[in-house]
């Protein structure tokens, strides 16, 4: 058993029971900075009928941005053998656990606690010239990856939908626009992507949820020759701004896996968006499939472009990312444990085999 | 290659010249190559077990492999698919092909495949002759007549292979 003592001492575990109610006339979706909240977040994963040499990866929050999360040590117990790992190209870390053919009941539970805070960015006062990027990193935040190539399709739809626009702003706000108007599901449309932003744009069907939209979001911006990440993490408590379908409902966030974006604009930094959570609150929102003009879906579009809510975790930012140990595929990101059992990867809906709970509690200071 | 449209699902004539070839692990654990394929029929069909167009198809094209005998050959691919989702859909839904495992997408991208369920027709010399980007009807498929259409490719539509 391995063990990481957490940094932080006297804390009462509580979790959110509060679910404030949206009122049809009364949209006040308003993040804003300066109340960091903390949270503890336990993974506990099984592989239920090992069929030889069994691995977990279980990604760990490893994002620190002083203006919005910082993410402290995990501690774990287990009865396989357990490591930190950490992926070379984005420092994306992950507990990888091995165990022995001859365990009969792999399991491991692994602690991390973290603390985040809204954020949010007027983007209607000049900016600081001093806020750039180096040329290294504004490559890397503009290259392709294996599911976001941004050439092609990708590049030919971008250049469309910022053609005529002046600056940096203009073109991410044309394709954030663009994202929001244009991502559904289109019941004529037939058969789906292979996976990746430019298949989606081949065929037309550019429905999806957050690992779709958001990484078409990025791609298209990248495109543009303007740096964007994805940012893949999970939603760990309600919205305190009423949206149903912007929180996590109950202190079991086992599905609640949610990646956002962000945009890097000179003079501002990186910038928080999410269109796809804009989607989310036309399909999910109460009474569900609101009209695009519907206030819930008004406040949520114009809100998420600079800004989003502090009851989220990020894990990384990464893509194609090699588990190590495994001679399986590259996963392209690491937001769900991942297992194998005999070399055979696993599935999270493989529940006969591969089960696994995550919760999250609020901590409160004693 | 044509994008998927709206409009029902026919089988295209291929001209997009000969395709690489391939050597993909199965769910069986052995690997299966093209190449032996080669002296038959072949549809070379790429799905995945998330698309639902996909699930339904697969039973139809058994059938049509049943149909033929021995003289068509399917070999499924699995794009980017989690092994075990693979071989749990076959559990309930079994076919006598082999499944192949594209696990990285590479057959696929090689291929220029955008669209699930994708099929490429292949004449005896492998040699790609028709597509279908898209779920289709194998049902209305007649697999002498679909060899017939092969051979005289170039001259012949591959709906002479149909039954309806």
């Amino acid at each position: 058993m391995h063990r990481r003592e957490f940094l932080k001492a006297g804390v009462a575990l509580t979790f959110a029971a509060e679910w404030p109610t949206l009122a049809h006339a009364d949209v006040n979706f308003d993040p804003t900075p300066g109340t960091w909240r903390n949270f503890q977040i336990t993974t506990r994963l099984e592989i239920a009928k090992p069929a030889g040499v069994s691995q977990a990866w279980i990604p760990l929050p490893s994002v620190n941005q002083k203006d919005w999360i910082k993410s402290s040590d995990s501690q774990w117990t287990t009865n396989g053998k357990a490591v930190l790992a950490r992926d070379l190209h984005y420092g994306a870390e992950m507990l990888h656990v091995a165990w022995a053919a001859n365990e009969e009941a792999p399991v491991v539970e692994v602690a991390s606690r973290i603390a985040t805070q809204d954020r949010a960015v007027d983007l209607t006062k000049p900016g600081k010239p001093a806020i750039d990027l180096t040329s290294a990193d504004r490559k890397f935040n503009t290259m392709g990856t294996e599911l976001i190539p941004v050439d092609g399709i990708v590049k030919q739809t971008s250049d469309k939908i910022t053609a005529g626009k002046t600056n940096e702003i203009e073109k991410v706000h044309a394709i954030y626009e663009w994202i929001v108007e244009n991502t559904f599901r289109d019941a004529k449309v037939r058969g789906c992507g292979i996976g990746d932003i430019a298949s989606m744009l081949k065929t037309g069907n550019l429905g999806g949820k957050c690992a779709d939209l958001n990484a078409l979001f990025v791609g298209l911006v990248r495109a543009a020759g303007i740096p964007a990440r994805d940012v893949y993490g999970i939603r760990v408590a309600p919205s305190k701004f009423g949206y149903k379908s912007l929180g996590a409902g109950t202190e079991v966030i086992t599905k609640a896996q949610h990646c956002r974006a962000e945009v890097f604009l000179n003079g501002y930094g990186w910038v928080a968006t999410d269109p796809a959570d804009v989607r989310k609150v036309v399909l999910e929102e109460p009474p569900t499939n609101l009209a695009i003009d519907d206030p819930k879906v008004a406040a949520a579009r114009k809100t998420l472009f600079g800004a989003w809510e502090g009851n989220w975790l990020a894990y990384n930012f990464a893509h194609d990312v090699a588990l190590p140990g495994s001679s399986g595929p590259k996963v392209a990101f690491l937001m769900y444990p991942q297992g194998e059992t005999g070399n055979t990867r696993l599935d999270c809906l493989d529940a006969d085999n591969f089960k696994y709970t995550i919760k999250s509690k609020e901590l409160t200071a004693a | 290659m044509q994008p998927a449209g709206a409009t029902a699902a026919e089988l295209q004539r291929w001209s997009g010249g000969g395709q690489s070839a391939f050597s993909l692990p199965t769910i069986g654990g052995a690997a299966a190559v093209l190449e032996a394929a080669r002296g038959h029929a072949v549809l070379v069909h790429f799905f995945a077990t998330w698309c639902e167009p996909c699930r339904e198809e697969l039973p139809a094209l058994n059938r049509l492999a049943a149909r033929a005998g021995g003289s068509v050959t399917v070999l499924a691919i699995a794009v980017a698919d989690a092994d075990r989702s693979v071989q749990r859909f076959f559990v309930t839904t079994p076919v006598d092909f082999p499944i192949l495992l594209d696990r990285d997408r590479a057959v696929a991208k090689a291929w220029n495949v955008a669209t699930l369920p994708t099929t490429f027709v292949l004449d005896a010399s492998l040699q790609p002759k028709f597509v279908v980007e898209s779920d289709f009807a194998w049902d209305t498929i007649d697999p002498g007549k679909l060899s017939s259409a092969l051979d005289a490719a170039g001259s012949t539509s591959i709906k002479d292979a149909s039954n309806r």
